[in-house]
């Protein structure tokens, strides 16, 4: 049987994910706020305070909550000397297959909240794909990238 | 080389240039749209300027770029830091240009291209001096030399050559009036209708017809029909002149394509830049057992995106097609063995047809109580639509060659080699998995794009053994 893909990412990016899923939440939160004050100066129905803020706290449970620790739950990747695996996905769990010598060239890269947190992103390149794993330990991500660069080196350009 | 370098100062200055260029619009309608008094809008209109100069500046000092342990190694960025490593086998071409600002001060700019994907896919190197630019030509011609020397030999081979493909006078009309669908619905219909003719006693129904006429309800819809006609008939004399005189020819290593009456093409396609095989038949070809044959093939840049889907075989009768790919292309081995979808996904295809279909026919039947009847068909076709997806879905492995089938409208069939396969992912929905089913999706290039398949609810032991199949790991291949 085929084994799946063991490693996870840092759990510090499970922090980074929660922290932007609240700064996301702010929209709603901005769109709440609204809803309320036109409410009050319109003489609008009360009801319509509630519902903005059950959409709110909804939205905010499920950005900064749910999907992140499900999103991080999922995260797995592999890096073989032939391969790279990875799976992940909240709702449709996707497991990806990269070959070693299909790989173009590799980037890091971190916004400022990854970078905060010491982490950072890796993409990997093929001549037709790109996919990427997320919030690495920046070490972590920095070994990742040179293993796969050199990896990647090896084999032969049939391109 | 290998300390890290920046850009000559013009590249800050070209970066400048740039931005102002781009944001010259917003900084307008500011100056347009500002208060009377001018002041504030001057100040902001300067605050804009000085952010876009104090970050060209800042952008530049970040830029550095050094050849180590034999790849181009760049870095990066002034919010978002990127460190972006090019080994030298993966760079495709130099190119360098020279433009106003590069010329006065002996610079060049050098843009280079890897195999990626899309605008990633480029390093540029906004302004180097051209001894810089030289010294790094140098050290990639070196590390390149020995396949050079491969291709050339190549080249000194006798080159043969053999007519493939050529397009006869009754294909050449068949392809050009089954290419549009809405070409073919119309004559479709007015086939249908010219049937009733005799049935329909016109004398009798003449005295009636004239006060429709007059009315202008009946004119009405005449002159639109007779404008779809016009539309289709154009679109089919163009499509003759686009495809007369198709001709495919293999010289050597490469396909030949030839086509078009008044403006000639070529398009010349080595064998070996050819990612992957696929044959269409849209439903009216099917139906008539015609098909249609594209090469997805490597192209270097987005200037020439027109080479990456070319198409091979215009139109040609299914059974022939075998026999011209097994002369054309030698790698490829075609099959008509599938290993079709399970039962149980029938369910899955069918639902999610009506998931669409149903809402938009109630919708209709809500606004238009009687004609939104029609919307009734609809369902219907998308009903059978549905089943012949299901009827389509299949996949097959034939030794380093990954056969997928699935239909949108037409019956698409793609041949992928494993070594001209960039990935392969495999998908479950919760839904999915609570029926043992998955999606599978293989990737590869085509231009500097991505082409594949994707077939939705296999049997999820199939996926998994196509997956096991793609594996370069051992323990996953046995």
């Amino acid at each position: 049987m085929l084994s799946k893909p063991q490693k996870r990412i840092s759990k510090r990016g499970l922090t980074v994910w929660k922290i932007s899923g609240a700064l996301h939440s702010l929209i709603p939160f901005v769109l709440a706020i609204g809803a309320i004050v036109l409410t009050f100066i319109f003489d609008w129905q009360m009801w319509i305070i509630g519902v903005a803020l059950i959409i709110f706290a909804l939205y905010a449970y499920l950005a900064i909550k749910v999907f992140p620790t499900v999103r991080w739950k999922r995260w797995r990747y592999e890096v073989r000397e032939n391969e790279i695996e990875l799976q992940h996905g909240i709702f449709i769990i996707k497991r990806t297959l990269v070959p070693m010598i299909r790989v173009q060239h590799v980037d890091t890269h971190q916004g400022p909240i990854l970078r905060k947190y010491k982490l950072a992103t890796v993409t990997v390149s093929t001549a037709a794909t790109v996919h990427e794993i997320p919030a690495l330990d920046l070490e972590e991500a920095e070994e990742l990238r040179f293993f796969i660069s050199n990896l990647a080196r090896v084999a032969v350009d049939d391109v | 080389m290998s300390e890290p370098r920046r850009l000559h100062f013009i590249a800050a200055v070209s970066n400048v240039l740039k931005t102002l260029k781009d944001s010259i619009i917003p900084i307008l309608i500011i100056v347009v749209f500002g208060n009377s008094e001018g002041k504030i809008q001057l100040f902001i209109t300067l605050g804009i300027i000085a952010l876009i100069l104090v970050s060209g500046i800042l952008t530049w000092l970040r830029f550095t770029y050094r050849i180590e342990e034999g790849e181009l190694r760049i870095e990066s960025g002034l919010i978002i830091r990127k460190k972006r490593y090019i080994p030298f086998e993966r760079i495709q071409s130099l190119d360098l240009s020279e433009g106003i600002l590069q010329r006065p001060f002996g610079l060049v700019k050098m843009t280079i291209e890897t195999a990626g994907s899309g605008i990633e896919a480029e390093a540029i190197l906004t302004a180097i001096s051209k001894n810089e630019a030289q010294q790094i030509q140098e050290i990639l011609s070196q590390s390149k030399k020995a396949h050079i020397e491969l291709d050339e030999q190549i080249e000194t081979e006798q080159k043969e050559e053999q007519i493939l493909y050529q397009i006869k006078p009754g294909e050449l009309i068949l392809l050009s009036s089954t290419s549009g669908g809405v070409g073919v619905v119309i004559s479709a219909v007015f086939a249908f209708l010219s049937q009733f003719s005799e049935v329909i006693p016109y004398e009798k129904v003449f005295d009636e017809l004239s006060v429709f006429i007059t009315g202008g309800v009946m004119l009405i819809s005449l002159m639109v029909f007779l404008g779809f006609v016009l539309a289709w008939l154009i679109a089919l004399i163009g499509s003759v002149l686009k495809y007369a005189n198709f001709t495919v020819r293999k010289v050597g290593d490469e396909l030949i394509i030839t086509r078009g009456l008044l403006e000639k093409k070529q398009l010349t396609i080595p064998l070996h830049r050819i990612q992957a095989l696929r044959i269409n038949e849209n439903p009216v070809r099917q139906a008539i057992g015609y098909a249609s044959v594209y090469i997805e093939s490597a192209g270097g840049s987005l200037k020439d995106a027109d080479s990456s889907k070319v198409m091979l075989l215009p139109i040609i009768k299914r059974n022939r097609i075998r026999e011209k790919i097994e002369t054309g292309l030698k790698d490829y081995q075609l099959t008509d063995m599938f290993v079709p979808a399970p039962k149980r996904a029938l369910r899955r295809y069918i639902f999610r047809g009506l998931f669409f279909s149903i809402p938009v026919a109630a919708i209709l039947l809500y606004l238009f109580p009687v004609w939104g009847l029609f919307s009734l068909v609809f369902v219907g076709l998308i009903l059978i639509l549905s089943y012949y997806r299901y009827k389509a879905a299949g996949w097959t492995i034939l030794e380093n060659q990954l056969v997928l089938r699935s239909r949108f409208i037409s019956k698409t069939t793609v041949y992928l080699r494993k070594n001209r396969t960039q990935s392969i992912t495999m998908k479950e929905t919760y839904f999915q998995k609570k029926n043992q089913l998955a999606t599978i999706s293989a990737k590869a290039m085509s231009g500097s794009g991505a082409t594949g398949g994707d077939v939705v609810d296999l049997e999820v032991d199939d996926v998994l053994s196509i997956y096991k199949w793609y594996s370069y790991t051992p323990e996953n291949s046995d």
